[in-house]
């Protein structure tokens, strides 16, 4: 289930939020695990033994840990926990690849599983695996209620794409959380904000994005404006979806952390990457790099540690190549700008912007593509290595078609607006006027998204995959 | 207002506005049909064992409750208004409007289904029309008229209609399009006007060796005429209204339909189809996968084999007053194979009548 769906928003939803609000407080976290088990059971029946069982295994060897007094015990069990959770996402998520590439470099012809990848196997199995971690490491203690625990894990406002919350953020809101008219209206703003990011910007730019498959029309620009579209598609689509669990999450009295803060204006890729799915990076910060020695060490033993860390994040993407070379790209930009051109890109102005927004797109081209070949055919494209011509008819009635809403796009993925209301907010007037305005938008966003719901059946979600 | 207030304004508001609505989608019961979008809406799904474990019953829920949703058509106009004058997108679900007029953009050219359309006319032209001339005319669709002129993206017509002659050199063509303009075709549909096409059909006439009048009385269908991209657009645009032709010999045709297998008489002009869920369906009542006209005061005896889409069922009853009797054949209807058990096929004139819309989109052909 979508939370950009009609039975999102109009049947679970608000039966959820009648039933929750209901609920005894002692019962209202068994009242969130129950909807957010029937909200995973609604697009994967068959899967939701297998999220059962990750919840236990976290839970038993969580309680194990922290029981056992010995190091080597609380080792022992920590090992096996990971094992499980990564074993589980190996085997649903990497097995196939694992096979096709074991065949590819052996002549064998082993048959490929072909399994349905679990939805949002990857978020939790990293909540779970932060979480017993944390529990080895002291920082949190076990939870003995696993109805607590199951709640945390299965929450569905972050269930199937993120933010990848931390047992710890939300550990003391289990047990206890307020709830208040001001906090719904913030959850509500938010998850409307959210809503209309993935429906009127992110639905709409990915039909570009579709039509380039369909086209007989292409040319240089037409390759450029598909990198951009998909660049800003995937973050209004993501970042959309994170503002929706975050408003959801206020609704239901939880704070998850904020997983992007305008990735574009980033003067570096290093920024760019403080700024773009925060909640994974600093998870491969905290239990990857980190425990790898960071860069506290030599600087090969560092250089390492970046390429391992990226191809992971790469690869956790999805498994196929152009995911780790995708990771990789970026470790490589990231090496560079650390030893090489750091310094000298702080120093400029514009150029900064313009290095970091070229090598996203290209990223972004790469992580969209079907294989290596076609992200090879995109690229040299983009740079006229196919003798297309600079502009076709196409790409001008594209721009005509859909130039209001990049016009947009590209406003919204700025901090402009924001920096416009936060002035305007300090102005007495200006402030009575947007108290007025902000339900009377927010209404006509809800709306504007239903029109665009009951009547539209392009709504992918390209986080869903992970 | 104050930050508290306007917190609780949202959040009321916003909760009165989410339960009605989902109040509404809830209760209210289902409808059957579309008449806006001219389709069966979707019905709630089956809730057996498989269907649910299958995740199939949940892909059907969520049809179901876009279809279903309470304000459909207002909604889907709220979609059309704001990506049309809002954010002045050029189309909507691939529907624009120029001029006046509503047109669903036709590009780029299928030359798979270009082909697919020639191959089922060599093979009827090879199996049933071997010795006779047969005729092509290609009625082009309004973007023809309007896309280009309008900065919309548009197949490039003169190309079309060479490579199409070329795909099917045994058919002799007739160039219509200096004879049509875009205020021959209706506001809101994809057809033709018939009381815009006398000019047309007097051409047609002359290259298949007959003549037809010149002049008719003209009468109005008292029913107002939403055309098949009213629905699609969902805006509130003012209805064309159905014209139609007649004279002593329209009035003497008589139209007989085999689409049952059997012979059974209809209108020329039918009323009640006329006022329907499809108002062009007046003509003939529709196409037909076989039907036949007689002239009985008919100057002579020879005999049409018009094959065709639905722009013939208008342009027909026009035809019709040149020959003793006229045979429609659609063969998206019936399989081009199985024509020998309804037509004799010896030595009549033959026309084959297609829009460049069917042209480029021919999958329905057999």
């Amino acid at each position: 289930m979508l939370f950009s769906g009609i039975p999102f928003l109009y049947y679970f939803l608000p039966c959820v939020l009648i039933l929750y609000f209901l609920s005894p407080k002692k019962l209202r976290n068994f009242t969130l695990l129950f909807a957010s088990l029937f909200f995973y059971a609604w697009g994967e029946p068959k899967y939701v033994i297998l999220m059962a069982v990750s919840i236990l295994q976290g839970y038993l060897f969580a309680r194990l840990i922290e029981i056992s007094k010995k190091p080597w015990c609380k080792r022992l069990f920590l090992i096996l926990s990971v094992a499980v959770s990564l074993g589980l996402l190996g085997y649903f998520k990497y097995a196939d690849f694992f096979i096709e590439n074991v065949n590819a470099l052996t002549g064998l012809s082993l048959p490929m599983l072909k399994i349905a990848l679990p939805i949002g196997i990857s978020f939790y199995t990293f909540q779970i695996l932060s979480y017993v971690v944390d529990v080895y490491r002291g920082t949190v203690d076990a939870q003995k209620s696993i109805v607590k625990l199951g709640a945390y894990i299965s929450m569905f406002p972050q269930l199937i794409a993120g933010p990848i919350v931390r047992y710890s953020d939300i550990e003391t809101r289990l047990t206890e959380r307020t709830h208040s008219i001001d906090r719904a209206a913030e959850g509500i703003r938010r998850f409307i904000i959210g809503l209309s990011k993935k429906v009127l910007l992110a639905n709409t730019l990915g039909e570009i994005v579709a039509q380039i498959t369909a086209s007989t029309d292409v040319s240089v620009l037409y390759f450029w404006l598909y990198a951009v579209a998909f660049a800003l598609q995937i973050y209004f689509d993501f970042s959309g979806y994170s503002d929706m669990a975050i408003g959801l999450g206020k609704l239901f009295g939880f704070d998850f952390m904020e997983n992007f803060n305008y990735p574009f204006i980033s003067g570096s890729i290093t920024e760019f990457w403080r700024r773009w799915h925060i909640s994974l990076g600093s998870w491969f910060r905290d239990y990857v790099y980190i425990p790898l020695g960071g860069n506290r060490v030599g600087k090969f033993r560092h250089l390492f540690n970046i390429l391992v860390v990226w191809m992971l994040t790469g690869f956790w993407h999805g498994a196929a190549w152009n995911f780790v070379i995708w990771g990789l790209f970026f470790a490589v930009l990231l090496v560079v700008e650390k030893f090489f051109i750091g310094r000298f890109l702080e120093k400029t102005h514009l150029f900064k912007y313009i290095y970091v927004l070229i090598f996203v797109l290209i990223s972004f081209v790469i992580f969209n593509a079907t294989s290596m070949m076609e992200a090879r055919f995109y690229i040299s494209a983009m740079f006229g290595g196919k003798g297309h011509p600079l502009v076709s008819s196409e790409f001008v009635y594209l721009l005509k078609q859909y130039g209001s809403v990049l016009v947009l796009a590209c406003i919204g993925s700025t901090p402009l607006v924001k920096i416009g209301l936060n002035r305007a907010k300090k102005s007495e007037i200006f402030s009575k006027i947007l108290n007025v305005l902000e339900p009377i938008v927010l209404v006509a966003l809800l709306l504007l998204c239903t029109a665009y719901l009951v009547d539209g059946s392009f709504n992918p979600f390209l986080y869903f995959r992970f | 207002m104050k930050e508290t207030l306007k917190n609780r304004v949202l959040v009321f508001g916003m909760a009165a506005l989410l339960l009605g609505l989902s109040a509404v989608s809830w209760f209210h019961a289902p409808n059957a049909y579309s008449d806006s979008e001219r389709r069966a809406l979707a019905q709630f799904p089956n809730t057996e064992r498989d269907q649910i474990l299958s995740g199939q019953f949940m892909s059907e829920f969520e049809v179901y409750t876009q279809d279903q949703f309470p304000m459909r058509d207002r909604f889907r106009a709220l979609k059309s208004w704001n990506a049309l004058f809002v954010l002045r997108q050029k189309a909507v679900n691939g529907l624009y409007l120029a001029d006046g007029f509503v047109s669903k953009i036709e590009y780029p050219q299928n030359d798979r289904l270009m082909n697919h359309a020639a191959e089922r006319f060599s093979y009827l032209y090879q199996t049933y029309l071997q010795g006779m001339k047969p005729y092509l005319v290609m009625v082009p669709d309004k973007n023809y008229f309007l896309a280009k002129q309008n900065g919309y993206l548009s197949m490039d017509y003169d190309k079309f209609f060479a490579e199409f002659g070329e795909k099917a050199p045994f058919l002799n063509p007739i160039d219509i399009t200096d004879k049509l303009e875009i205020s021959d075709y209706y506001r809101t549909d994809t057809h033709w006007k018939q009381e815009k096409i006398i000019d047309v059909a007097r051409y047609i006439a002359a290259h298949l060796g007959i003549s037809i009048p010149e002049d008719y009385t003209e009468s109005t269908l008292s029913h107002p005429f939403y055309g098949v991209y009213y629905g699609q657009l969902a805006l509130p645009l003012p209805a064309d209204e159905i014209r139609f032709l007649r004279n002593d010999v329209i009035d003497s045709l008589k139209v007989t339909s085999f689409d049952t297998g059997m012979p059974k008489e209809v209108q020329l002009y039918n009323e009640e189809k006329g006022a329907g869920k499809d108002g062009y369906e007046f003509f003939l009542g529709g196409s037909h996968a076989v039907a036949t006209i007689e002239n009985a005061k008919a100057e002579n005896s020879r005999e049409l084999i018009l094959f065709c889409d639905s722009f013939g069922t208008s342009i027909a009853p026009l035809l019709a007053q040149g020959y003793a009797k006229t045979t429609l054949i659609d063969i998206r209807y019936i399989p081009s194979s199985m024509l020998s058990s309804f037509v004799e096929f010896e030595n009549q004139d033959v026309l084959f009548l297609y829009s460049t819309m069917m042209l480029n989109n021919s999958s329905g052909m057999k």
